[in-house]
């Protein structure tokens, strides 16, 4: 095994480990995520989107509300030497919301699904080719998945203090961030379910020996290994720097729609109990569902995906 | 260094397949077939491209990166595909290498780039999926053990020169533990074949007739009664090596003629482009997991058998897509061309052949069972 693969595995159990403990936001500060990607003079760990990711997948597998979506966007839209980077890595949470114009040093628009955005202290606005600060008002947006904050970011001709050109390659980290989510969501899914069907009899066995429990599983399985690939190609597309346009589109379209349908089975497998308030399985339903809708439809990206296809 | 190699393969390609292969091939008798594989591996062996998942020392040691470039390049060219060498290069080298004795290995392995040809004697009528519940029989007389009985399914049994068998030793024994592992030569008398006509007309399946067949006990593979361990062994070892081919081929040439085949159609329609994005992202996703497996990142106990439900039905979905792009024109192909694999472009006949794919080697529902018992640890059905 490589060392990077041994110190991925490590920074997976840990991360695993600390979120079930529900942390609170100054423990995952003093662990060092905000700063994993931020330059070591700017007192972050001076890692990359590799490392980010497997944190991301982590908070999709705890459906947790830590803001790490927000913080890996907002990392990746500030120059490498801003001084706010600093002040994410000390723990001031940050997001960007996305679909702004600039007319005459003026910024506008609404985003209404912006992820993290009512628990951030600086939101980043985007525009089609610009990073933007400027005062906006932030409003919770209330929604079905009760484990993420969103915020309602709206901005009507405010001033605009400060603007850079939009880093290449950004929408792409917010599709694949939000696969990482969803694969993460699908293998807590599939590990729960498993862990159920063991100890749940029926007819005098465990209902995981019946074969159409089992093959539905298999199904499971079979379609997170596929996404895994697919996340993990995109993330070492955006890692390296690359274009990852292409593999952003099939990573996001494949495992948010597979998160739903993994989810969805394990409604159906923990049976009458999976429907209740009480059981967390429609938490991680909600919210792979949310996933799903978020940053462009699995349709929307196969749309793109087949533009190449004809000449 | 890629590059490099990717140029090299090129250049092979352009001036090694003959042009007019497919039209040549087609409606050719089995064994104008036969010569023509058997011409075309040795033209592969000539560049060291017919054997690369084979260790150095053998005669092959490419990386799985050179790998998965020979095997865009070639199916890029729409190079003929090795059917007839399937089980020798993958298979029986596969159970040599893991399982053979070095006597063994010496005496088959330069005789397989020499043009060898193995064909696999497992499934009986009485032991399908239920393989382990074989009924052929190898009774030990000294030296020798003397097999009778009855193989079938197996593919291209009437131009192999041996076989990998597998007979029961121990009568008494639970099945599993009673079956050995054979190297049997197809040129001993009792051996009888067959051919089966499949699905799609064509015979290159086999039933294999066993009467007081000998076999020298140098030909066991494996210890006496270890048959079965042996088998599972290699029947996993194998599956990658063969799957990163095909995921290759899928890609590289099987959805490019899918595109095409919707462009020719007039079928362009949104929904079309829908289908052709998931086709091509689910094919990035399985070329993924046979590279992962092949340079052993992936290891679970259940990730052969992953791989290959999810190509089997992906090529079935795919193949399906074709014929019902194609229409009525697609079962105007009666015959499609000889060496030209899964996805030929006659969508029908590639439609129904998927299910040689769906069905042997563990039917996709044995691939579930497996992965739901072997790969999440699920109890096994009550006796």
């Amino acid at each position: 095994m490589s060392e990077l693969q041994e110190f991925h595995d490590e920074l997976r159990s840990v991360a695993r480990e600390l979120l079930a403990t529900e942390p609170d936001w100054v423990q995952i500060v003093s662990a060092g995520w905000p700063g994993m990607e931020i330059a070591e003079q700017l007192d972050g760990a001076g890692a990359s989107f590799a490392e980010t990711a497997i944190l991301l997948e982590e908070v999709g597998r705890a459906a947790s509300r830590q803001p790490l979506f927000g913080i890996a966007l907002a990392v990746g839209a500030l120059p490498d030497t801003d001084p706010r980077l600093a002040r994410i890595a000390a723990g001031a949470r940050a997001a960007v919301a996305w679909g702004f114009t600039i007319t005459d040093g003026k910024v506008s628009g609404r985003d209404e699904f912006a992820l993290v955005a009512a628990d951030a202290e600086t939101v980043l606005l985007l525009t089609e080719d610009a990073v933007v600060i400027a005062p906006v008002v932030v409003t919770e947006q209330t929604v079905l998945d009760e484990s993420r904050s969103l915020g309602i970011v709206v901005a009507d001709g405010a001033p605009v203090t400060q603007s850079w050109p939009l880093p290449a390659g950004l929408r792409q980290r917010a599709e694949v961030a939000i696969a990482c989510d969803s694969l993460g969501i699908a293998e807590a899914m599939l590990a729960q379910t498993v862990d159920y069907l063991k100890i749940r009899h029926q007819f005098g066995r465990a209902i995981g020996s019946f074969q159409a429990v089992k093959h539905a599983c298999a199904d499971m399985q079979v379609k997170i290994s596929v996404a895994r690939q697919l996340v993990s190609s995109a993330v070492a597309a955006i890692a390296a720097g690359r274009d990852a346009i292409a593999e952003a589109h099939m990573a996001k379209s494949y495992a948010t729609e597979m998160a739903v349908e993994v989810a969805g089975k394990a409604m159906q497998l923990h049976g009458g109990i999976g429907y209740t308030w009480e059981c967390d399985v429609h938490v991680y339903l909600k919210r792979a569902a949310l996933n799903r809708a978020l940053y462009g439809s699995p349709a929307s990206h196969r749309e793109s995906l087949a533009r190449r296809f004809t000449a | 260094m890629t590059d490099e190699f990717r140029a090299r393969v090129r250049a092979w390609c352009a001036e090694h397949i003959p042009a007019d292969w497919r039209q040549s091939q087609t409606g050719v008798s089995e064994a104008e077939f036969a010569a023509f594989q058997k011409d075309w591996f040795q033209q592969l062996r000539g560049a060291g491209f017919a054997v690369p998942h084979w260790p150095a020392e053998w005669g092959g040691g490419m990386s799985v990166d050179q790998q998965v470039i020979l095997y865009q390049e070639l199916a890029a060219h729409d190079a003929p595909r090795l059917v007839l060498q399937f089980v020798s290069i993958h298979h029986a080298a596969a159970t040599l290498l893991a399982a053979g004795t070095e006597e063994q290995r010496q005496r088959h392995l330069p005789a397989i780039l020499d043009g060898e040809i193995w064909v696999q004697g497992f499934s009986e009528p009485e032991a399908g999926s239920d393989l382990a519940s074989l009924r052929t029989t190898a009774r030990r007389d000294g030296d020798h053990f003397v097999v009778n009985g009855q193989k079938l399914w197996a593919s291209g049994g009437l131009h192999a020169d041996w076989c990998l068998l597998l007979a029961r030793t121990e009568p008494d024994a639970p099945k599993r533990k009673g079956i050995s592992y054979f190297l049997m030569d197809m040129r001993s008398p009792g051996v009888d074949v067959r051919p089966i006509r499949n699905a799609i007309g064509e015979s290159h399946f086999c039933e294999i007739f066993l009467v007081d067949v000998m076999i020298p006990e140098a030909n066991l593979v494996g210890p006496e009664n270890a048959g079965w361990q042996v088998a599972q062994e290699t029947l996993g070892t194998e599956r990658g090596m063969t799957m990163l081919e095909l995921a290759e081929r899928l890609g590289n040439a099987g959805f490019g003629w899918l595109v095409q085949e919707c462009e020719r159609a007039g079928a362009m329609n949104s929904r079309v482009r829908d289908r052709l994005a998931q086709f091509e992202i689910e094919i990035t996703g399985l070329r993924g997991l046979c590279r992962s497996m092949v340079s052993g990142e992936a290891n679970g106990p259940a990730d052969a058998s992953i791989v290959k439900l999810f190509y089997s039905e992906l090529l079935q979905r795919m193949t399906d897509f074709g014929a019902e792009i194609a229409g009525p024109d697609a079962h105007t192909v009666l015959t499609k061309p000889m060496s030209s694999g899964w996805e030929s472009g006659a969508w029908m006949l590639d439609f129904i052949g998927s299910w040689e794919w769906t069905i042997p080697g563990g039917a996709s529902e044995i691939q579930r069972t497996i992965i739901a018992e072997r790969g999440l640890g699920l109890p096994r059905e009550p006796a």
